[in-house]
């Protein structure tokens, strides 16, 4: 039995900036949120001054001024990469209890550019964290900082209790890889130098259209002979660093029906956390996934054997692996076997991250709206003959996906059940 | 004293008994008077039963280590700490209970085979400043 919520609100169009990825200029985060914005609402028809609800990780007061928008409800959840799968959640019960009828979940981020700005145009605040802050005040003496110094503790108590290997999570990455080559939007689509377009100079400005040094396809070999990171994770283990701009809407039935593009319904949602700072992660082979997608599959009344696709966060080659067991996907121990055997690869039985995923599409430092883009465009049809975009892409006939973002150190998740009908 | 050139923490109020501690080479720590465990970081109230009766124990300087990585980036790690890679990052399960972030002296960046999980460990301070001395941690 699903519950109340369920499909109360569908996805009506999803939708990303001009310009993703390694752009030809930089542009403010701001800018990139403001073109998806405006996209989506050009998609679906649904004109910006419809939008009664802001979603977005720190960036709703902003947006709703520079669109000139009073909403209702304003929702500036910002807990890492996750936090586009928890606005979806929190508009789902804010369209279900009638407060609003159109949900704006927004994202821009300007991750490659940044590196050319000093950090203009990013809207974070300059400098580090508070050192009376626990988190900070019993860490930063081991000098952890990056991402990947963290993700690779739990990498490696993962072999350590499941005998998995390096090559095992290696796979993950080259099965990723293989959907990005079937992807022009993917930074790591082809190699640069190869195909029509110049290799990029050193140096030089932009160029994910124009191919990357390590793009095009990749072996176990190539994973495991890139340079070592933080041991066990090596370079191709990591995501990428990019810009992105994205944006959905989320409305009722009613709303829905006069949409230019399908609904995808909000068959289920949920969210948890674990710990936020890694010193408190309890077990370092489980997420609280477990706990988000237990709460989507029961108000979707679904389960995992129900899922024809899936759009998990990977961040690292880890990430992916370890959260596909929470999900239900594979045996505990067994997450990186779905890509080993080929189950997740083109043409295998459950599709997972079609677009090329956070390790070669795109991944702007926080991941979760690309993960709605692709599962919006796979289970509405938009990516067939071109989708919105004019770009190819559809990978599936996959009429069920969950959904799963992580953010954090493997810290907080949102889970969500999407279908088609 | 050579100058220490890596992070140095900043005690709070709450934390002061720790770094008191530290400074003559004791591991003390938080524990709830009302359920007696001990809890990592220090915290006002018992993270596992919540209460507010918290007081501090000397600890035996023992633990294992629950899992570890090589940091080899020196870009993505905290100033100081770009001029020692590779080395060892750990997370310690204390005899006590409950866990620490540790850096592991002792061991060979460049053979992390040679590393055992679950292996023992035990504490050791290194002076960083006149009122902080930092928990390291080493084999047995």
């Amino acid at each position: 039995m699903p519950g109340e919520a369920s499909k109360a609100a569908a996805i009506i169009g999803a939708a990303e900036a001009n310009d993703i990825g390694y752009p030809q200029a930089p542009k403010s985060s701001l800018t990139l949120h403001i073109e998806a914005i405006n996209n989506v609402c050009e998609m679906t028809g649904i004109p910006i001054a419809a939008i009664d609800g802001i979603f977005s990780a720190g960036w709703s007061p902003q947006l709703a001024e520079y669109l000139g928008l009073h909403p209702k409800y304003i929702d500036t959840t910002s807990v890492g990469g996750c936090s586009f799968e928890m606005h979806v959640h929190h508009a789902l019960a804010a369209i279900h209890a009638g407060v609003i009828n159109v949900a704006l979940v927004s994202h821009g981020e300007m991750g490659f550019s940044q590196r050319f700005t000093g950090g203009k145009g990013t809207g974070r605040p300059f400098g580090g964290g508070d050192p009376w802050d626990p988190g900070t005040q019993h860490t930063s003496a081991y000098g952890l900082g990056g991402a990947p110094t963290g993700y690779s503790h739990a990498m490696n108590r993962h072999m350590s209790r499941y005998g998995t290997t390096q090559e095992d999570f290696a796979e993950i990455a080259v099965v990723t890889r293989e959907w990005a080559t079937l992807n022009p939007r993917a930074v790591m689509y082809r190699k640069a130098g190869e195909g029509d377009l110049p290799a990029l100079e050193q140096g030089e400005w932009g160029g994910g259209k124009r191919g990357h040094t390590f793009g095009g396809p990749i072996t176990v070999d190539t994973v495991m002979n890139s340079r070592a990171i933080s041991w066990p994770i090596k370079l191709l283990d990591v995501c990428l660093v990019t810009d992105h701009g994205g944006a959905v809407l989320i409305t009722g039935p009613e709303i829905a029906s006069t949409s230019k593009t399908p609904p995808v319904w909000i068959a289920g949602a949920g969210e948890s956390i674990s710990h936020w700072n890694m010193l408190e992660m309890n077990d370092f082979t489980e997420t609280s996934a477990g706990r988000s997608a237990a709460a989507a599959y029961r108000m979707a009344g679904m389960g995992p054997e129900d899922m024809e696709m899936a759009m998990i966060y990977d961040s690292f080659t880890v990430t992916a692996g370890i959260t596909a067991e929470m999900l239900g996907l594979a045996p505990a121990g067994e997450g990186p076997a779905l890509w080993k055997d080929r189950h997740a690869a083109p043409g295998g039985r459950l599709p997972i991250n079609t677009n090329g995923g956070g390790l070669s599409f795109n991944h702007s430092g926080m991941y979760g709206m690309q993960l709605l883009v692709e599962a919006y465009r796979q289970l509405s049809g938009t990516a067939e003959d071109g989708g919105f975009s004019g770009d190819p892409g559809k990978q599936t006939s996959a009429r069920s996906c969950v959904v799963n973002g992580t953010g954090g150190t493997l810290s907080t998740t949102g889970t969500l059940v999407l279908t088609s009908d | 004293m050579a100058e220490y050139t890596k992070p140095i923490p900043s005690p709070d109020p709450v934390s002061q008994p720790f770094w008191d501690g530290a400074k003559e080479g004791k591991l003390m720590l938080p524990r709830c008077s009302d359920c007696n465990r001990v809890h990592w970081y220090p915290r006002v109230i018992c993270p596992f039963c919540h209460s507010m009766n918290i007081d501090w124990v000397e600890g035996t300087g023992r633990g294992t280590i629950h899992t570890f990585a090589v940091q080899h980036n020196r870009g993505l790690v905290a100033r100081g700490w770009g001029d020692e890679v590779p080395y060892v990052t750990a997370y310690i399960d204390l005899a006590e209970g409950d866990r620490m972030l540790t850096v592991l002296k002792g061991v060979d960046p460049n053979d992390p085979e040679s590393i055992e999980i679950g292996s023992a460990v035990q504490i050791e301070f290194e002076e960083a400043s006149e009122d902080v001395h930092i928990p390291f941690w080493r084999p047995v």
